[in-house]
């Protein structure tokens, strides 16, 4: 039996005025129909590389040195740009990383599927049209005729993908990429989004490539699992294969990675007296108008008590409210209420003072916006140390806390990466010396295996230190591992909050047990 | 610095843009030494003379030499254009950044006060105020920085309304940095790119106001050599001998291209997405 899509020995470099990036090496897959293959790699291995040479859209200046790309018996190397848009959609299809992106925002949903769908399954419009009413109510979507007239705007991130998948799905390809389709959504979408691939796929029996970077969740998509590094497939093993027993170092390094509820890094217990005490946060945006009413708060009365040296978990999927607690605390947003920190008690940021502000320390999610590009990392680390009064010559122990060496205070953001831009953004938080650091969503942009180097080094510095963390995310496995008490909100309301070793008891609020059953428990 | 260099000849737009501009410079520095006459030395018999080997470019209607002229006028007249627009762009800039980082209200009131003065084209405000002021090149400096500063600032706005959002300003502000510390240190260095390209235009636009503030007798006075000034006087002898208006509207015209490639090749430049 030929291969649904078959990739041999291929080799792509990027060419830059510094001479050609090796970007993948010897690459040989195969995909038999209806068979799902999941590609698993960090970020800049490779893998969207390889799909995008597959859809033959690569950048002016890749240039392919090796091997064949087929699909079925076509060779997709020698397709010209006629053909090329014949095989594209009707033969192989893509789902996007980010739906939002992904449709265009002038036209309607209709127009944008009908239009592939008359165009790969030569439908005239009614036909087209009908056909897309029932995709769309396959995919689970709530009246599809109504779908169909509205814009991308009008409609959700996971209304978007399913559309998308939708599409993708009714033009009948032999073969579909995936590229990360669930990384743009929240947990419980992402969640939903994967087990109508599931079904999908069952009906249909198409067969795909799935790209991603989260192992976990590829043993619930894919019956085979190829892990690239560096652009070279470092190994192949069935799903439940690759788990149980990982033959390479990367591959057991990766599954090391991964968090695990039942594997606790923290073993200690907090302190008994309470840090900081927060009664009725209520924070608002925008102010009243003239003529319009202010909009409602972003969360309701929420209490939050952070003891000394404990580590508090705050999780809910996106608009939740979380960051707006975030913001609150260290006085980035207007709000209600009150924080007691220290046996002072705040009313409002204007109440925050200096003292206040040392003790309590941020660090965003994304380190590229966090870290001003203009500034060397050295500037950045002294910034605090004047403010606060601390040794401006001590920003090479920073670095060194950081697990960074000192010749880094010299470099500019850019010339670092994700991870180590993150070291600088914590290094920054802990020169103020603080009693309480809130981390937003700090692991959320980096790979796996950067994220599990980022917490180990949050809990050296807690041992170090005695800081107390209040650890906003929505990786409920990770936050198992390390949180002393969990926090649980939705729609700006705190829904349950307990201690971690009561999290899988049987009386937990029906949405804390709706997020764990979306948090992919690796298999095996 | 070499490699922004390297980005900008890349294209021959970028190329000609600066060797113009280099040409230019040296002719602000070394114009007088140059100049085969002087500037005001008048040859009674020279009257009008065309262009040839006396008078490269033709005698005007004193029989100055025409080519000394521009020559020792350049500095009279490109310096004070980039001081001007030097001296908008500054005012702009930190208006534009303030008003995005204190938002809100003040943001309203600033922009809104922007926009009133805004509304008064450019050269009818320099007119103003060197009307007010009184005539003289010093104070058209100022009239044209202060007509200058309100687009600038609208720029600046909102490229810095952007920067604003920026984790690092939240990062800032939630340390307790004090203002002055966050527009200047932290967001003014991240809108500086626009802010450049944005004046290495603006400064062919002033060379052309400054020339039309002496071409209505409110810049620099008689009997000095500025273009613009070169150009009013030639006016009436148009007919006899077109040369004498030629040559300075033909300088004004060259280094205001030159200024324009330049601000084009240095928005590419700065812009790294542009990689081809």
């Amino acid at each position: 039996m030929t291969a649904a899509l078959s990739i041999t020995n291929y080799g792509l470099d990027y060419v830059t005025p510094a001479g050609a990036i090796p970007v993948l090496r010897d690459v040989s897959l195969a995909i038999a129909p209806g068979e799902v293959l999941g590609l698993v790699g960090e970020s800049g291995s490779g893998k969207s590389s390889l799909a995008w040479a597959l859809m033959r859209h690569l950048p002016a200046n890749a240039r392919e040195i090796s091997g064949s790309l087929r699909l079925g018996d076509i060779d997709l190397q020698a397709l010209g740009p006629k053909r090329l848009t014949e095989v594209r959609g009707r033969r192989i299809g893509m789902v996007f990383q980010d739906p939002s992106t992904a449709l265009n925002p002038t036209l309607t949903i209709g127009r944008q599927m009908t239009e592939a769908l008359m165009r790969h399954r030569a439908l005239n419009h009614g036909d087209a049209r009908s056909l897309a009413v029932e995709l769309l109510g396959h995919v689970e979507l709530r009246d599809p005729a109504a779908v169909l007239r509205r814009y991308p705007h009008e409609i959700s991130g996971g209304e978007k993908q399913r559309v998308i998948i939708a599409t993708a799905f009714g033009c009948r390809p032999d073969v579909i990429l995936f590229d990360e389709p669930t990384t743009a959504l929240d947990v419980i979408t992402g969640a939903r989004i994967i087990d109508l691939f599931g079904r999908l796929r069952a009906e249909t029996g198409v067969a795909a490539l799935y790209i991603s970077h989260d192992l976990a969740m590829m043993t619930r998509v894919a019956d085979r699992v190829a892990v690239i590094r560096h652009g070279c497939v470092v190994e192949q093993a069935s799903a439940s294969e690759i788990f149980r027993k990982p033959q390479h170092d990367y591959t057991k390094s990766l599954i090391a990675a991964v968090p695990r509820p039942e594997r606790r890094l923290v073993h200690d217990m907090p302190g008994s007296d309470v840090l900081l005490e927060a009664r009725g946060i209520e924070v608002h945006y925008g102010r009243r108008g003239l003529f319009r009413a202010a909009l409602p708060p972003a969360t309701q009365a929420v209490d939050v008590d952070i003891r000394a040296g404990e580590i508090v978990g705050l999780v809910g999927e996106s608009g939740s409210g979380k960051s707006s607690m975030a913001r609150a605390l260290i006085g980035l947003a207007r709000f209600s209420g009150a924080i007691s920190f220290d046996g002072r008690t705040l009313h409002g940021a204007g109440d925050m003072n200096r003292a206040y502000r040392r003790d309590v320390q941020i660090v965003f999610q994304h380190p590229d916006s966090s870290l001003n590009p203009r500034h060397r990392v050295g500037d950045i680390l002294s910034r605090p140390l004047k403010l606060y009064g601390g040794d401006p010559s001590s920003v090479p122990r920073l670095l060194e806390q950081v697990r960074l060496p000192a010749s880094y205070a010299t470099r500019w953001p850019h010339q670092l990466s994700g991870g180590e831009k993150q070291r600088v953004a914590i290094a920054r938080a802990f020169a103020a010396r603080p009693r309480l650091v809130i981390c937003d969503e700090i692991t959320a942009p980096l790979d796996v295996s950067v994220q599990a180097q980022i917490v180990e080094l949050l809990l050296a510095l807690r041992a170090e230190t005695g800081t107390a963390y209040l650890f906003i995310t929505h990786d409920l496995n990770l936050i198992r591992q390390i949180a002393h008490r969990i926090v649980v909100m939705r729609h700006g309301q705190l829904v349950d909050s307990r201690a971690v070793d009561a999290f899988s008891s049987e009386d937990v609020h029906p949405y804390t047990r709706e997020l764990m059953a979306a948090s992919p428990v690796p298999v095996g | 610095m070499t490699e922004l260099l390297h980005r900008m000849i890349r294209k021959p737009q970028g190329a000609i843009g600066l060797a113009l501009l280099v040409v230019l410079a040296a002719v602000c520095i070394l114009g007088p030494w140059l100049a085969p006459y002087g500037p005001e030395k008048m040859d009674f018999l020279g009257r009008f003379r065309a262009p040839g080997w006396q008078n490269w470019l033709g005698a005007d209607q004193f029989g100055r030499d025409v080519l000394s002229r521009l020559l020792s006028g350049a500095r009279a007249t490109v310096p004070l254009a980039l001081a001007a627009t030097l001296a908008g762009s500054a005012i702009g800039a930190v208006i534009g950044v303030a008003s995005a980082y204190l938002g809100g209200k003040s943001d309203e009131a600033i922009m809104r006060t922007n926009d009133a003065v805004m509304a008064i084209p450019g050269l009818l405000m320099a007119l103003l105020l060197v009307s007010t002021l009184g005539n003289g090149a010093g104070n058209a400096v100022v009239a044209i920085a202060l007509a200058f500063a309100p687009g600038m600032a609208r720029v600046t706005r909102s490229v810095a309304l952007a920067v604003r959002n920026q984790d690092y300003v939240k990062a800032a502000v939630a340390r307790g940095e004090a203002a002055p510390h966050v527009i200047f240190r932290e967001m003014l260095p991240n809108v500086m790119g626009p802010i450049i390209i944005e004046a290495t235009i603006r400064v062919s636009f002033a060379v052309m106001l400054f020339a039309t503030l002496s071409f209505l007798g409110l810049g620099a006075q008689p009997p000095a050599s500025e273009w613009g000034l070169m150009v009013a006087d030639a006016r009436q002898y148009m007919h006899r001998a077109p040369w004498i208006l030629i040559a300075p509207s033909a300088a004004i015209a060259l280094s205001a291209i030159a200024f324009n490639l330049v601000g084009d090749a240095l928005r590419d430049a700065l812009n790294p997405r542009d990689d081809r």
